[in-house]
């Protein structure tokens, strides 16, 4: 039981200080606190804190957020429309029917015809007003 | 009307039915981001974005979670990104973190909250929770997402921080 050391025996009866439950049994620390003076002095200055801590409460704050949060939501929602697919679909449609032009045989192109594709999805993104190379800063990383 | 419902009228589209859930907490979570902050207009700053950012995440939302304990890890995450946009040194002086209230002295009062702002910000925040507040540690440990143990071993040693810090005055 000496061996046992003190800042876990501390850190159990603080614990139950606190009412809740430690990891050690009562008689285990108990039975080290028997021995050890040092944090029988320890306790009783954990114990003039906590009763301290235990008479005062929060502050209470005055707040009247939701006028400001409102505006926010909406200017947000506003701003942030969200993509719509069918722009998307279309663009695949149209690829696909160049792709079929492109495999008939004996078709050769040209090179202005070769870059409607590009033309295409530059198009849509402009339509749709998104830069698809931007970063977007406020990313949050989800665990 | 409870948490849920309102959260299911917001899933719904009715924006203003937010409204409720802030009227609920502000108070609260003005008062826990002054415990992390220590200023009065950082703290509302910062709770009024993460109601944004609740407000914006609903959809992620478990019904059969709480709210608080939820929105808690957003006002946390808002709080800490506002300090490391803001290098320069925080103003404590407006910071009233604990109530004044009969039975305790104005000059206990503030000792103790002179002592609590010069403890680190996590220390600070985990005893303004468990004594404050009164959270129990398995609260605390769904707050701050640490486990029950993490808990108990960084109250014992804030808690002596503190002791530290009001050596002479009290004890």
């Amino acid at each position: 039981m000496k061996d046992m050391n003190c800042e876990d025996i501390l850190i159990q009866k603080s614990a139950l200080l606190d009412g809740e439950k430690a990891e050690l049994s009562d008689e285990q620390i108990n039975a080290h606190l028997a021995e050890c003076e040092a944090c029988r002095r320890q306790i009783e200055q954990m114990e003039n804190t906590i009763v301290l801590l235990k008479r005062q409460k929060r502050g209470e704050q005055d707040a009247d957020l939701w006028s400001a949060i409102e505006k926010q939501i909406g200017a947000q929602s506003e701003a942030v429309s969200p993509l719509k697919w069918q722009p998307f679909a279309a663009l695949g449609v149209f690829l696909v029917i160049y792709k079929l032009l492109e495999m008939l045989p004996e078709r050769d192109p040209g090179w202005a015809l070769k870059i409607v594709p590009f033309i295409l999805v530059a198009v849509l993104f402009g339509f749709l007003k998104e830069n698809p190379f931007k970063i977007n800063s406020e990313l949050i990383l989800e665990k | 009307m409870d948490d849920r419902t309102i959260i299911e009228r917001c899933l719904k589209g009715e924006k203003e039915a937010f409204g409720f859930l802030v009227e609920r907490y502000q108070a609260q979570a003005v008062g826990h981001s002054l415990a992390i902050l220590a200023n009065r207009e950082d703290a509302r700053d910062a709770t009024q974005e993460a109601f944004v950012d609740a407000f914006q995440a609903l959809k992620k939302f478990d019904l059969a979670r709480r709210f608080y304990p939820w929105f808690y890890v957003l006002l946390r995450h808002r709080c800490y990104k506002l300090i490391a946009k803001k290098h320069e040194a925080q103003n404590i002086e407006d910071a009233e973190i604990i109530a004044p209230q009969a039975g305790v002295s104005g000059e206990e009062r503030l000792a103790l909250e002179k002592a609590l702002l010069s403890l680190s910000r996590e220390d600070r925040e985990i005893i303004t929770l468990k004594y404050l507040d009164g959270f129990s540690y398995d609260e605390i440990a769904e707050l701050l997402e640490i486990p029950r143990g993490t808990v108990m071993s960084r109250l014992f040693y804030a808690r002596k921080q503190l002791h530290a810090k009001l050596t002479g005055k009290f004890h």
